[in-house]
């Protein structure tokens, strides 16, 4: 006979589910958002080889489905390369490098926005190429890209659930273990689907702030 | 001292200046006239190391601007003032201002910030010292453009047509504050379209014409009535200005 009623010790599961997709998306994001913007940097110095290198990788990432990319890191590498992942490597390589792809996008987009004119004045007072990219570009790039940034990661938080089918014990394969045991899966993908849906409101909300901060000491007209 | 030897500049195949030679001293202001497309910004640009040359040389304090190690000992002698202002727009005036002097001089932001202050005071403008570029008016923003470059306590001050996106009221007073810099002894590279007003301030006036320096004279000779402005080209200019 199986036990089918839930029990309090499925509150804790889900909070475990739950901490590991936060984990997991929280790490990717953290990464992702490094290198995209790193990647951005090396476009828009149009660094040789680098820029054209990685405007090849972004390409592929963001043309091909997330799941199919976790098959191949997760299945791919061990087979071709003899290097072993576990699954939360794979997943941790695959979102990062997903978010990354994005990032790039919208981080060249951001700083092309940024009038040249000013860049020139910049460079004409004195400051160093770096000194260009820390006080004239980054500030106005982040202004420009908070909203489309928000947009993708809540969308991103959402992707995460893929990485259950290899394995990682995050909050989907915990409402699929709920859901097996107590066989009543419209309440358990109900809570599971609310507990992503206050994630992402969380993600959204935080953006939305961070944006009105972003722009609040930017009260420049047309943008 | 500014000298511009045998500078050439092309783009792609069209030649913008082809063999400019000109020497700027300390304490002179020469204005360089001459009609649009002539190459006077190019010419600006080549002096600040926005653009490379195709020749010749430009030093700035024996500094070559062709050289990245000299181009920015080359910088910190000179400063540009922009016809469009070229304001960070993320940046309120005082920030803007007090950016280079924090980031190139290593003057400590809250000295550079006062400073910012002082040069805003005198240009009139103390009352927007916290305002964004977006929220200033033309002549404001100029106004702000022009304490960036004396923020850098530059020995040379290199000007491009700063008035012209600017309505006659907003011209003047502008064109007050550079009256009192030459005054001072500011040494300037002018160009310029307010013929009359570069008349009252220049120790020379040059004359740009597709790219060659036709004309060079100090500037009583210049506006000599068998002079510089009695050259058919240059007459022709000088009357059209004046008619605009
Ligand atoms: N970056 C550029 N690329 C191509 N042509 C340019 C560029 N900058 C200027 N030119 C051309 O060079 C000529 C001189 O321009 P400019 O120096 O701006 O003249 P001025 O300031 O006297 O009006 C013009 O014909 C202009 O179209
Ligand atoms: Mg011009």
């Amino acid at each position: 006979m199986r036990y089918t009623a839930f029990t309090s010790y499925d509150i804790i599961l889900l909070a475990q589910g739950l901490s590991v997709s936060l984990a997991l998306f929280l790490a990717t994001t953290i990464i992702g958002l490094f290198i995209g913007s790193l990647w951005a940097v090396i476009r828009f110095y149009r660094i040789p080889v680098l820029a054209q290198v990685v405007a090849v990788i972004a390409e592929v990432l963001k043309n091909s489905p997330v799941l199919v990319q976790l098959f191949l890191v997760f299945f791919g590498l061990p087979a071709f390369a003899k290097i072993n992942v576990t699954p939360v490597e794979a997943a941790v390589i695959t979102l990062s490098g997903n978010t990354a792809a994005f990032v790039y996008v919208i981080a060249v987009s951001a700083i092309e926005s940024i009038g040249r004119d000013q860049i020139e004045a910049a460079r004409v007072f004195g400051l160093s190429r770096w000194q260009v990219l820390r006080r004239i570009i980054a500030p106005q790039a982040m202004a420009f890209a908070i909203g489309p940034l928000t947009g993708l990661l809540v969308n991103q938080l959402q992707v995460t659930s893929l990485i259950s089918v290899i394995g990682v014990v995050d909050l989907t394969k915990i409402g699929n273990i709920l859901n097996l045991r107590t066989l009543k899966p419209f309440i358990v993908w109900a809570v599971v689907g609310g507990l992503y849906y206050v994630m992402a409101k969380l993600v959204a909300f935080g953006g939305a702030k961070l944006e009105k901060r972003l722009r609040a000491h930017t009260a420049w007209k047309g943008l | 001292m500014i000298s511009v030897r045998g500078v050439r500049k092309a783009f792609g195949s069209a030649t913008v200046l082809d063999g400019i030679d000109l020497d700027v001293h300390s304490g002179e202001v020469v204005s360089i006239l001459g009609s649009s497309g002539s190459g006077k910004s190019t010419l600006i640009r080549c002096m600040n190391g926005l653009e490379k040359l195709d020749g010749g040389r430009i030093t700035i304090d024996d500094f070559d601007v062709s050289r990245p190690k000299e181009l920015s000992e080359a910088r910190k002698r000179s400063a540009t003032v922009f016809q469009l202002f070229n304001l960070y727009p993320h940046m309120t005036a005082v920030q803007n201002i007090a950016l280079a002097p924090v980031e190139v001089l290593k003057i400590p932001r809250k000295q550079a910030e006062a400073d910012a202050r002082t040069l805003l005071d005198s240009v009139g403008l103390s009352a927007r010292a916290d305002a964004f570029p977006a929220q200033l008016s033309g002549g404001q923003r100029q106004r702000v453009g022009i304490c960036r470059a004396l923020a850098m306590k530059p020995r040379y001050l290199l000007l491009d047509e700063i008035t012209s996106a600017l309505d006659p009221e907003m011209t003047s007073d502008v064109l007050a504050i550079l009256a009192k810099l030459a005054h001072d002894g500011t040494t300037m590279v002018f160009v310029t379209h307010e013929i009359e007003f570069a008349r009252t301030i220049s120790s020379r006036i040059v004359f740009l014409d597709k790219g060659q320096l036709v004309v060079d004279l100090p500037t009583a000779e210049f506006f000599a009535a068998d002079g510089g402005m009695a050259k058919p080209r240059i007459a022709q200019f000088l009357s059209k200005m004046r008619k605009d």
